[in-house]
């Protein structure tokens, strides 16, 4: 799933990828730069967080002309008066003008490094309506968002995810240099589809998704060694068959004071004694106090 | 300087990687210990060295660092070390009620100034020293901060101070090719479940976000030990082609003049 993200070119895309401090998505943002720019789109940066130099690095010199790498790492506040691109600059129309450099609106990308940055100078509000903005707008064809989520709260990685199609957490995985990517991928038809990958990145940035048979997982197999019946080697019955059911409610049980037991117990036996009892004027039987005869 | 830690980060005096951002922090311990080798490190190696000391006096660094084999008094006469003395310069700002036009380094003490613009412009000015007045005379420039955590205390918001991260991240290490090291502290949480909104905490995340080299010094979990100080972790992030961070964790233990790090179980104590 993560390779048809990867190669997907549906139009008015958004992809955010989430990472934390455990396991960085920055790596996997190349990736998508470098497919793209494999593809031919013109992809534009807004970068904050590498310097052009970095992010070039490693990436395919010939198409090297597509990139167009919007600086704002050098001066993004405006505090050394070099700024190229500042933070202030992300309202739509600026970044309009910044896209029409590209001929061809439908070969366009976009890719931002990183959201986190914005939100600290923004408010998530106006964050999310200029992406909205930018999505709908036609002047690009996707845009790919890295986000730093363990920098926010949750309410708004949550607003920025519900603005996404495509959704990708990165974790980082059991082995050393591989890591979990979890997709989760809205359909224009509103269907959602979710998976967990593990993949790595090769050098020259291409991802490659490692097969779920080649990687056990180690957790699945503690599920299922904990899930092993404990009823199975039993040397007892636990369940009933339909008559064993019928014997079993047929049986009155010991205690259980039926109409049977209590006629039988209460008809009077042949030869049995009777207690006979007429009360004389001595014995002034006191309900309220039965110990009067007891002369204490 | 210790010795052994260079080993660990596989770099010496004569021979390190410029343009590295290492993020020294600690928890229920106390990493200043770290500081002292940057420091020292990288006096010894001859580079130009900014030094925010914030949460001691000019004295005390000296004191420690003479105990490794430098001395910050001659450093500093040299022009080979900038030493901001944030405590007592902070004092006369808080002191003074009117402000004085010619120096900004601490507007961040002053209300309305929300940004550590002032203190990034402190540091870029004693970085670019090099080009005017020393000629070629040092290496590349470093910064090395003890500790950010404090500026939180100070009134500064998260945001500013990573802001103030990233200034100094672009200028030192990606145009200049030189370091920094900045120490941060965590606050000892009590409870578990409150660390989303804890403000230091927040800036640790932040900044481990930058950094390229991370060292996270930290107490033992089973208490005090006389033999075991505490535990290292190192980690390096995003080296080329892995997505995920390599790590590595020492036990080490603070002598008189250095520090031992040793692999975990393995200290003279239980041998």
């Amino acid at each position: 799933m993560l390779l048809d993200v990867l190669q997907g070119s549906e139009a008015g895309g958004f992809i955010v990828i989430q990472d934390t401090i455990h396991c960085s998505g920055r790596e996997l943002l190349k990736c998508f730069v470098n497919t793209a720019l494999k593809r031919e789109d013109a992809v534009h940066i807004l970068g904050f967080e590498t310097s052009e130099e970095e992010l070039r690095n490693g990436l395919d010199n010939n198409c090297a002309l597509k990139l167009h790498f919007h600086n704002g790492y050098t001066d993004p506040l405006g505090w050394t008066n070099c700024s190229l691109f500042t933070v202030k600059q992300f309202t739509t129309e600026h970044i309009g003008q910044l896209l029409k450099k590209s001929t061809n609106p439908k070969a366009t990308t976009l890719v931002i490094d990183s959201l986190s940055w914005i939100l600290r100078h923004h408010n998530p509000v106006t964050v999310c309506q200029r992406l909205h903005e930018l999505k709908k707008g036609g002047s690009v064809k996707v845009i790919i968002a890295l986000l730093h989520s363990d920098l926010h709260q949750r309410g708004i990685v949550g607003s920025i995810c519900h603005l996404a199609t495509t959704v990708i957490s990165v974790t980082p995985g059991k082995r050393e240099r591989s890591a979990m990517a979890k997709t989760t991928r809205r359909s224009k038809s509103g269907k959602v589809m979710q998976d967990e990958e593990f993949f790595n990145v090769t050098k020259d940035y291409a991802v490659t998704v490692q097969s779920r048979s080649s990687y056990p997982e180690p957790r699945q197999t503690e599920a299922e060694t904990t899930e092993a019946d404990p009823t199975a080697n039993l040397t007892f019955n636990l369940r009933l068959s339909e008559m064993e059911r019928e014997a079993k409610e047929k049986v009155a049980l010991p205690f259980v004071f039926s109409q049977e037991k209590k006629s039988a117990l209460l008809k009077p036996v042949k030869g049995s004694g009777r207690i006979l009892y007429e009360p004389d004027a001595n014995d002034d039987f006191d309900q309220e106090d039965p110990d009067d005869d007891l002369d204490i | 300087m210790f010795p052994e830690l260079n080993s660990i980060l596989n770099t010496s005096p004569d021979n390190f990687k410029g343009g590295e951002y290492i993020l020294v922090s600690d928890k229920k311990a106390d990493a200043s210990f770290l500081i002292h080798h940057f420091l020292t490190f990288y006096l010894r190696a001859g580079c130009k060295v900014c030094f925010l000391g914030l949460v001691q006096s000019f004295s005390h660094y000296n004191a420690v660092s003479q105990r490794l084999g430098v001395s910050l008094i001659q450093a500093r006469e040299k022009g080979q070390l900038v030493f901001l003395e944030g405590l007592k310069d902070s004092l006369s700002v808080l002191a003074q009620e009117s402000p004085s036009d010619e120096k900004h380094t601490l507007d961040y003490l002053r209300p309305p100034c929300a940004d550590l613009r002032g203190l990034f412009e402190f540091v870029q000015a004693s970085v670019n020293q090099t080009g005017s007045s020393g000629g070629a005379l040092w290496g590349p420039p470093v910064l090395v901060i003890d500790d950010l955590s404090v500026l939180l205390s100070l009134g500064v918001s998260v945001g500013a101070a990573l802001d103030f991260s990233h200034y100094c991240k672009t200028t030192i290490c990606s145009e200049l090719q030189g370091n920094i090291v900045t120490l941060v502290r965590c606050e000892e949480e009590e409870d578990e479940d409150e660390i989303e909104d804890d403000s230091s905490d927040m800036l640790l995340r932040g900044l481990t976000h930058q950094c390229s080299l991370g060292l996270r010094v930290e107490g033992l979990s089973t208490g005090y030990c006389r033999d075991i100080h505490g535990q290292v972790e190192v980690w390096w992030r995003e080296r080329c082609g892995s997505a995920q961070t390599q790590r590595k964790v020492f036990q080490y233990k603070v002598h008189d003049k250095g520090a031992s790090f040793f692999a975990r179980g393995t200290s003279s104590a239980v041998l």
